[in-house]
């Protein structure tokens, strides 16, 4: 059961920055800010429960708790960052729903390898005809342009990520880096991808597909 | 014996050449999270936070935990 708003008494203490430092309140804030983080854990592996296919709910609480117990940890680390930009619940929020995702999709992958395809997979180096024609297309005009505008390393995070779908953060950790890093070697992918297309009349210049309206 | 070459599909090929620009990194993201959120919740069809939703657009992790947060912070409105 995830607990409710009313359990986790949102609305106290006012001042958690302040109720979180040494001092007569903490023991009551400590406990009040553990609550807060288990309900959004919960919240978060319940959304993502398809991914623990074969699992019940004794894996998610045990997932839930921990992921709550280590972004009370991560967030008490960054206490004096909060700048008071948004409410501190929902700030604090954002903590254990980074872990408890970033551990079901751990979980998720723990029996699962992975594997960076070389590019040879891809490029066939005779196409058939038939082959010829469908490459015609957007997708095989990607491919090529994969071949030729991407370093071996950018293509390689592009297919892991996007075409077989392993989760950012569990690539970052199988490879020894972070998740900000592969989306910036992701984002240097793209604009090169999409440079590559405008210049061959496969995507107009003004193509802003994914941008907001 | 050789494994069948792979062909992009038409929706990996869509994912591959959005347009993430202007930049925004993932720790930026995390950063302005609770306040995009919470200005979300406040005004859905808001403008502000472009780079925000330009990387949510890209960044399928970062997406699902955004969609969580607002989840869960409806639901603390629902509850009050």
């Amino acid at each position: 059961m995830i607990p409710t708003s009313r359990e986790t008494d949102l609305e106290e203490p006012v001042d958690w920055p302040t109720a979180l430092l040494p001092g007569a309140r903490q023991d009551d804030a400590l406990r009040r800010l553990h609550l807060l983080m288990v309900r959004a854990a919960r919240h978060q592996v319940w959304r993502m429960r398809e991914l623990l296919e074969g699992h019940g709910p004794e894996l998610y609480d045990e997932l839930a708790n921990s992921a709550a117990d280590e972004a009370v940890t991560v967030l008490l680390a960054k206490l004096h960052t909060f700048e008071g930009r948004s409410r501190f619940t929902t700030w604090a929020y954002k903590f254990a729903i980074l872990q408890a995702a970033t551990e079901v999709r751990r979980q998720s992958w723990a029996q699962r390898e992975v594997t960076l395809e070389d590019w040879e997979t891809w490029c066939d180096p005779q196409p058939v005809p038939e082959q010829e024609a469908e490459a015609s297309d957007l997708a095989g005009a990607v491919e090529r342009a994969m071949a030729v505008a991407l370093t071996p390393y950018q293509r390689k995070i592009a297919v892991a990520l996007l075409v077989d779908q392993v989760p950012i953060d569990v690539l970052a950790e199988r490879l020894g880096t972070t998740r900000g890093a592969l989306y910036k070697a992701l984002h240097e992918a793209r604009g090169r991808l999409r440079t590559h297309l405008v210049a061959n009349g496969y995507l107009a210049a003004d193509d802003r597909r994914g941008a907001p309206r | 014996m050789t494994r069948p070459h792979r062909r992009l599909t038409d929706e990996a090929a869509h994912l591959l050449t959005l347009s993430t620009e202007p930049w925004l990194s993932c720790e930026d993201c995390f950063r302005l999270m609770d306040a995009f959120v919470e200005a979300v919740l406040a005004d859905p069809g808001t403008a502000a936070f472009r780079e925000m939703r330009v990387h949510l657009g890209g960044c399928g992790a970062c997406a699902e935990e955004a969609a969580s947060l607002l989840d869960l912070l409806v639901d603390d409105r629902d509850a009050r």
